[in-house]
């Protein structure tokens, strides 16, 4: 009697464990298969299966102003990059989704078929571009070093010995590691962990592009600049690799862009007015781009 | 270099270094874990009614709060109220005191599993209350509890891994595979040997609960 409840018992638990198992995969069952055939075929169906659904993924930051961030009155994304992918998607017809890409997963979710674009404020690297592909540069921007007024960090000498954080996957790591060698670099997941550890006081400084250290200092004044330009790091736009007839039309709707004021009025909103400095859509290449970061 | 040996070869250093890291977590986790948890399974099974509720409210908040939260409360929500708690005491403090929840409760029915009888028996032989606790049910408490204990430190090690990918950003293992991963795109390979390195953990945590077992094992 005792064995077949136990039975009973057992049958019952795996029937719910499977039921459970097949409601949790059912629905991205045929996600995957799907992304997974049409990573396999010919990379030209990136942009046929964009306009077949009539969308495009496009993976930005959720939590770097200004270029992509989520309002916390509106509950939407904006920013540079987002204004940038909304330009691209109504150049392609179709519309635009954003989901939240950080440093760490970008690339994945490009490669798994998760996001179609990436506008995360992502830097052109020879490294990056062996696993996807770029768009031509749409931005550049500058590493500079973050630390707290007052403190007495001026460069990148008196890093050495003091803890300094950046993000995991950013181009920062290798930077700091080259050029500030003794510093004590903590690698977090979010630029917004760095502003939460700097304010914490866990860390003396924070190392990444200029644009997205203004966007802390818009949130916290009590933080500054410091130092000279560290690199130059230009924007582009990530798309699967070997996605040449998608990567042509980004390009076309990025020239677009830059070429009929669009550009400028999208940098004065949402870099231009905090920083107060002028600048001209880039006219650099690609290739050039890789030339600076092999 | 490449392939599943290549990104073993090539970032051993690294990966040695986070497993040593998880070790060292793991190992003042698991000392604070006992201390505090033996300490509250005493208040739990105290004749006051006082240190009781004590005890039991130490066991109700930890193993309630997820532990990724307690993470974010000990270090990002007390440095913000101005306590100078470094990584390393967040991340040992907090793991040791989730687990001390836990402890302390496979204690308490270790304790209660000797029988009341005994203690009654040794009181009346004229035993305090602590002699009787000490000479008489903590030794055969103990050793019904090992195998708990044995896999609450799996679980440590485990969770240990929750410290790595959290703000503290502690260097340990999943945090150096994740590192590692960020500049080469290796992922399956990179994951597959720290999945190997949490395995080694607890599979030598499994044999020394297993050797310790059977060494207070009772001979009836």
């Amino acid at each position: 009697m005792r064995s077949t409840d136990r039975l009973r018992q057992t049958a019952v638990a795996l029937i719910a464990l499977a039921a459970l198992v097949a409601a949790g995969c059912g629905g991205t069952a045929t996600e995957t298969t799907d992304t997974a055939a049409s990573g396999g075929e010919a990379p030209a169906a990136s942009l046929d299966r964009i306009e077949e659904k009539g969308e495009i993924v496009i993976g930005v930051k959720y939590d770097v102003p200004p270029f992509g961030f989520r309002n916390p009155d509106t509950g939407d994304v904006e920013g540079f990059d987002v204004e940038l992918g909304r330009a691209i998607a109504e150049d392609l017809g179709v519309e635009p989704r954003f989901v939240e890409a950080i440093s760490d997963n970008r690339i994945p979710f490009l490669q798994d078929g998760t996001v179609d674009l990436i506008l995360s404020t992502m830097t052109i690297t020879g490294e990056r571009d062996q696993e996807i592909d770029f768009s031509e540069p749409y931005y550049i921007a500058n590493g500079r070093i973050l630390a707290t007024k007052g403190s007495d960090i001026a460069g990148l000498d008196d890093l050495a010995g003091r803890p300094v954080c950046t993000v995991l996957g950013s181009t920062y790591a290798d930077t700091v590691e080259e050029q500030a060698p003794d510093a004590d670099l903590q690698l977090v997941d979010t630029y917004s962990e760095c502003l939460e550890l700097i304010q914490n006081g866990s860390v003396e400084a924070v190392v990444t592009d200029d644009v997205i250290l203004t966007g802390m200092i818009i949130q916290d004044d009590s933080l500054e600049l410091v130092g000279d330009d560290l690199t130059t790091e230009p924007y582009g736009a990530g798309l699967r690799d070997g996605d040449t007839e998608f990567q042509k039309r980004v390009n076309e709707a990025i020239d677009e862009y830059k070429q009929d004021g669009r550009w400028e009025a999208s940098y004065e909103e949402w870099v231009g007015q905090y920083t107060g400095i002028e600048q001209q859509p880039p006219t650099m290449t690609l290739k050039e781009a890789i030339k600076l970061a092999p | 270099m490449s392939g599943l040996w290549g990104v073993l070869q090539e970032h051993f250093p690294e990966l040695l270094a986070g497993f040593l890291v998880t070790i060292r977590l793991v190992a003042i986790a698991f000392v604070i874990a006992m201390v505090v948890g033996a300490v509250v399974a005493a208040l739990r099974i105290s004749p006051s009614k006082w240190l009781q509720r004590i005890g039991g409210v130490y066991v109700e908040t930890f193993r309630n709060i997820p532990l990724l939260v307690l993470l974010f409360i000990s270090f990002a929500g007390l440095r913000r109220a101005g306590v100078p708690i470094t990584p390393w005491i967040a991340g040992t403090a907090s793991l040791g005191l989730y687990t001390a929840a836990y402890v302390a409760e496979a204690l308490r029915s270790g304790a209660f599993a000797v029988g009341k009888g005994q203690i009654d028996a040794a009181l009346s032989l004229g035993l305090s209350y602590a002699s009787a606790l000490r000479r008489i049910v903590i030794p055969q408490a103990f050793r019904s509890v090992i195998p708990t204990i044995g896999s609450l430190v799996i679980a440590m090690i485990r969770n240990s891994a929750i410290v790595g990918v959290s703000l503290l950003a502690l260097p340990d293992l999943l945090k150096e595979a994740r590192i590692i991963q960020s500049r080469t795109f290796e992922t399956g390979e990179v994951f597959f040997w720290a999945a190997i390195g949490y395995l080694v953990l607890t599979l030598t945590a499994t044999v020394a609960f297993r050797f310790l077992e059977r060494r207070f094992e009772v001979r009836r």
